[in-house]
């Protein structure tokens, strides 16, 4: 099947569970993806009623992570009397996912929530595409066949889908969202039972291998143009903190300038403190304005996470995540001697 | 000839801080050229905006010594003489330099540090031959080829620029670099024909007549609950805007070596903290307060106070949103506003 | 021109501490270099952007009144960071100041009119400077009848205790203090601001009413004053705003399409009323 069919039986499908939800009222707003209007993009969506509904869709740019709408949630998803609206959310899997870790870490009530869950078919890299193509305007970007085909004024090029889709979408294991046992009416359209997840972090494997120097090299140059704009903190579902710890000054922990040792602790401890929360949607590597792949530290510490808890974020509603836990089992090389 | 640009830059280099549009990281800049083969000039724009020369994302205020517990002395910034020239940028972004400036001279006190750079600053620029589709320098009384921000304005014919001296400054400049030869007729007529090509080949064109006259009554109006609901308040459209100037004081204390300095880093409205009294009253507590400033203060408060508008139209802001709120589906909105009212009127 | 940003340095000669619980204090400080006090010409009302150099700088209204030569005075509650680092200050210690900033009172509009000095809590201490600026030999005769209405939470609050002996004991001016309850001791008057204000009853003719405090008291006052037929040009208040440069070039500080810093932070209730409420 050529993508754009997968797309265009994914976008009908979804957009019945909306109408239905809609037309019941088993739901106030529905929030999904409309078409952007730069040909990279894609917009979310809040649409309130069924006649509406045609503006939903799905492609292969729909890279924003819906679960961050929720936490905190926007004053437009909170009636003054009747207080939090029930909401239904167009989920891929990573969306999902966030949304169970969320309930999880008690920032949500699933039972207001519906997910509209869809079997996401990976999300295009379009920074990669932007800095390979350069200084020409794209104008168009579709998909054909197996094939992304990015048009211009005076130019025509064509990508290998498989290749040139998102890192962490060639390897997720959880492409529609889980489903919950205890909330099952949240769970529409198509969620997957996950029981487990296996992953062999091939990715990482690759980059770890790689000698001490270079690898230290190589994400202090990568991290050198950060601008400090804070897009991938605010677009993170994770990142919902009342007051981020690098907006504190009693005491200022780190500071927010541009310099490098600034610039590196920021993104350093943010990864940290997403350490078996991050539910690698790669939002975050897609709205860094210059590009900045930031998955490589996120995925790395999913990698230490699954191996010495053996836990992945968001596929269980029962367990509680590591960092908020503890075992009489765990390892306490730091702590304790022996 | 496009060739010539080498010679260009060895001959200002010793004078000028000579800053051009260079690829760093995959990212297009004006950075200080080190060597000529790195300008990039086959291009549209920059990523991030040229005020970061003048206004740079962190700038040192003064440096101090101390003695331990109390300052001793306060060191002024001593570089601020130096000549820059800044070649390659666009006339949009010329422009913003022309708002850039009546900002930090309002009122009685003046911003010394930018106004010192900025009058030291020469700036020769290239016009746009063919703008992009996000582009609408235009429908801000701008032209691609507007030379009125400009010290020298070249101009791209293909196999050679077209050079012209707009300013004083930027003709005494000319006047030194002997080996330009003479533009032949010919040459003046291939710059208008292009001129006015660029002009018509705008894609977008927002109607922004009275829009501050629109924005003013509305300050409640319920359309800035949907304008902002998508918003997730980063910073990148204040960050790469060539006019957003807001900015945070921080003191950098070095208590090891008694020393330290007063530096600013670039601010926006958009983060939460940014009006949040010690008290802990917000008066712009959510997303929809805090767009609806940016989109007045741009729109709205600067024709106000300086009788022009605070955008320059470069498109930025429409190509990096992070959820592509589109700056022009929300002047479209605006506007309906208007029309809104007068058909209540005509009722 | 000189850099706005460079503060000029002083030193702190007297450090007094205003109310019980000792989170109010007045720094007095002494410019290091005559030029810069010379320089340093202000009317009531004004702000300075005070500094400990190393640990940040803070908007502080000034509390002396241009009349008191030789020093400034600054009054600081301790709230934040900044502030609690003047708290620990000593005498002896080094401050930097900018300044000064911002419209302050109209002093000049304000002659030949009777003043209504209306102040809640913490907020007095521009309009010590300002009363007495207008106690001053030189100006009281510029100006007709001078009230002032303080009101506090209890006793322990009250600012400046040596200064309103001082104007209680003069017969040019009214002074009426106030409590929110009863106290052992206390034999002023007992109500908020709002409430004793209405019983005083000021008369709105040829007067103009200068209203400072909490955000509630405010509101209240300037209910009663409405009620009392005062028009809105009459009515002055002095907001405070989230500030950085005090200049108008950050940003941070604005209400619609002005700077508190440098179109404040003085406004009239008629100039509020038009702009935006974003404060």
């Amino acid at each position: 099947m050529s993508i754009e069919t997968e797309n265009k039986k994914i976008e009908e499908e979804m957009r019945e569970v909306a109408r239905n939800l809609l037309r019941e009222k088993k739901v106030n707003v529905v929030i999904g993806y409309t078409k952007g209007t730069v040909p990279l993009s894609s917009t979310p969506i809040i649409i309130t009623s069924e006649n509406n509904v045609d503006k939903l869709i799905w492609n292969n740019l729909c890279y924003v992570n819906l679960a961050k709408y929720l936490v905190p949630r926007i004053p437009q998803l909170i009636d003054p009397e009747k207080g939090d609206l029930k909401v239904g959310i167009v989920s891929k899997g990573c969306v999902g996912r966030a949304l169970v870790h969320l309930s999880v870490e008690n920032q949500i009530n699933l039972k207001n929530v519906k997910m509209i869950g869809i079997p996401c078919n990976g999300i295009i890299n379009r920074k990669r595409i932007e800095k390979e193509i350069g200084e020409k305007e794209i104008l168009e970007l579709f998909t054909s066949d197996q094939d992304i085909v990015v048009k211009g004024k005076d130019f025509e090029a064509k990508y290998s889908y498989d290749e040139y889709i998102n890192e962490l979408c060639k390897v997720c294991k959880v492409k529609s969202p889980p489903k919950i046992v205890d909330f099952k009416d949240s769970c529409l359209g198509e969620c997957q039972e996950v029981k487990s997840v296996d992953d062999n972090f091939t990715d990482v494997v690759e980059f770890e291998s790689k000698a001490t120097q270079d690898k230290w090299s190589y994400i202090k140059e990568a991290l050198q143009s950060c601008t400090r704009c804070y897009a991938c903190r605010e677009a993170c579902p994770m990142c919902y903190c009342n007051l981020c710890f690098v907006d504190q000054n009693k005491p200022i922990w780190f500071e927010k300038t541009t310099e490098i040792s600034d610039i590196l602790s920021f993104h350093l401890i943010r990864a940290m403190h997403l350490a078996g929360r991050c539910v690698a949607c790669g939002a975050c590597s897609s709205v860094c304005p210059v590009g900045i792949d930031l998955n490589l530290i996120t995925r790395k510490l999913e990698k230490i996470v699954k191996e010495r808890f053996d836990f992945i974020s968001g596929i269980d509603s029962n367990k509680m995540p590591p960092m908020m836990d503890y075992n009489m089992n765990d390892r306490e090389e730091f702590m304790l001697e022996e | 000839m496009k060739n010539e640009i080498g010679k260009l830059y060895i001959e200002l280099n010793e004078e000028f801080n000579f800053y051009a549009p260079i690829k760093d990281q995959g990212n297009l800049k004006f950075r200080k050229v080190l060597n000529p083969d790195d300008i990039v000039l086959d291009y549209y724009n920059t990523k991030i905006p040229p005020k970061e020369i003048l206004f740079p994302e962190m700038e040192v205020l003064f440096e101090y010594k101390t003695d331990g517990k109390n300052v001793t002395e306060i060191i002024e910034r001593k570089d601020l003489e130096y000549k820059n020239i800044i070649f390659g940028i666009r006339p949009c972004d010329a422009h913003s330099f022309t708002l850039l400036e009546y900002f930090f001279s309002y009122g009685d006190v003046k911003d010394e540090i930018f106004l010192k750079k900025r009058k030291n600053t020469l700036i020769m620029g290239i016009a746009c031959n063919s703008p992009k589709s996000t582009c609408f320098c235009t429908s801000i009384e701008g032209h691609p080829f507007m030379k009125s921000d400009m010290d020298i304005l070249l101009v791209d014919l293909g196999e050679k620029y077209l050079v012209e001296g707009i300013s004083d400054k930027g003709k005494k400049l000319m006047a030194r670099l002997k080996w330009l030869t003479d533009a032949k007729q010919q040459d003046v007529k291939i710059a208008e024909a292009l001129s006015k090509k660029a002009e018509e080949s705008f894609e977008t064109k927002l109607d922004l007549k009275d829009i501050d006259k629109i924005l003013d009554p509305n300050f409640e109006h319920p359309i800035w609950e949907e304008i902002s609901d998508i918003c997730i308040g980063c910073g990148t459209c204040s960050f790469l805007c060539p006019t957003c100037t807001c900015f945070d004081v921080l003191d950098q204390n070095n208590q090891y070596n008694n020393k330290g300095r007063r530096i600013r880093i670039w601010d926006t409205c958009q983060f939460s903290l940014y009006t949040l009294h010690t008290s802990g009253h917000n008066p712009r507590k959510s997303c929809i307060e805090r767009c609806r400033n940016r989109i007045l203060h741009k729109f709205c408060y600067y024709p106000e106070n300086y009788d022009m508008l605070g955008c320059v139209g470069c498109g930025r802001c429409i190509q990096l949103c992070p959820v592509n709120n589109d700056l022009r589906s929300i002047i479209e909105r605006i506007n309906k506003i208007k029309s809104k009212k007068e058909e209540k009127v005509s009722a | 021109m000189p850099n706005p940003y460079i503060p000029k340095l002083t030193t702190v000669k007297d450090i007094i501490s205003e109310n019980k619980v000792n989170d109010i204090k007045t720094l007095e400080l002494e410019f290091m270099k005559e030029e810069d006090y010379n320089r340093f010409e202000y009317i009531p009302g004004q702000f300075a952007e005070i500094s400990l150099i190393g640990k940040g700088e803070c908007p502080i209204g000034i509390a002396s009144s241009p009349t008191e030569e030789g020093t400034v005075k600054f009054t600081i509650k301790k709230m934040g960071t900044v502030t609690s680092g003047f708290h620990n200050c000593e005498i002896g210690d080094t401050v930097g100041i900018r300044g000064p900033f911002g419209n302050g009172w109209p002093i000049e509009d304000m002659k030949g009119k009777n003043i209504l000095v209306i102040g809640g809590g913490f907020a007095f201490s521009t309009l010590r400077s300002l009363v007495v600026y207008l106690l001053n030999e030189k100006h009281r005769r510029n100006y007709k009848k001078i009230t002032v209405i303080y009101g506090n939470r209890d006793s322990g609050e009250v600012l400046y205790e040596d200064v309103l002996e001082e104007w209680k004991k003069r017969n040019d001016i009214d002074v009426v203090l106030t409590i929110d309850r009863e106290e052992k001791g206390w034999k002023e008057k007992v109500g908020f601001v709002a409430p004793v204000v209405k019983e005083i009853g000021p008369s709105p003719g040829n007067t103009v009413a200068v209203v400072c405090g909490p955000p509630i008291m405010i509101k209240t006052t300037i209910a009663v004053l409405e009620e009392l037929n005062f028009k809105d040009e009459q009515i002055l208040n002095s907001l405070e705003m989230r500030m950085k440069c005090g200049i108008g070039k950050c940003g941070r500080c604005n209400i619609g399409n002005k700077y508190v810093c440098i179109d404040g932070p003085v406004f009239s209730l008629a100039e509020l009323k038009k702009l935006p409420s974003e404060y």
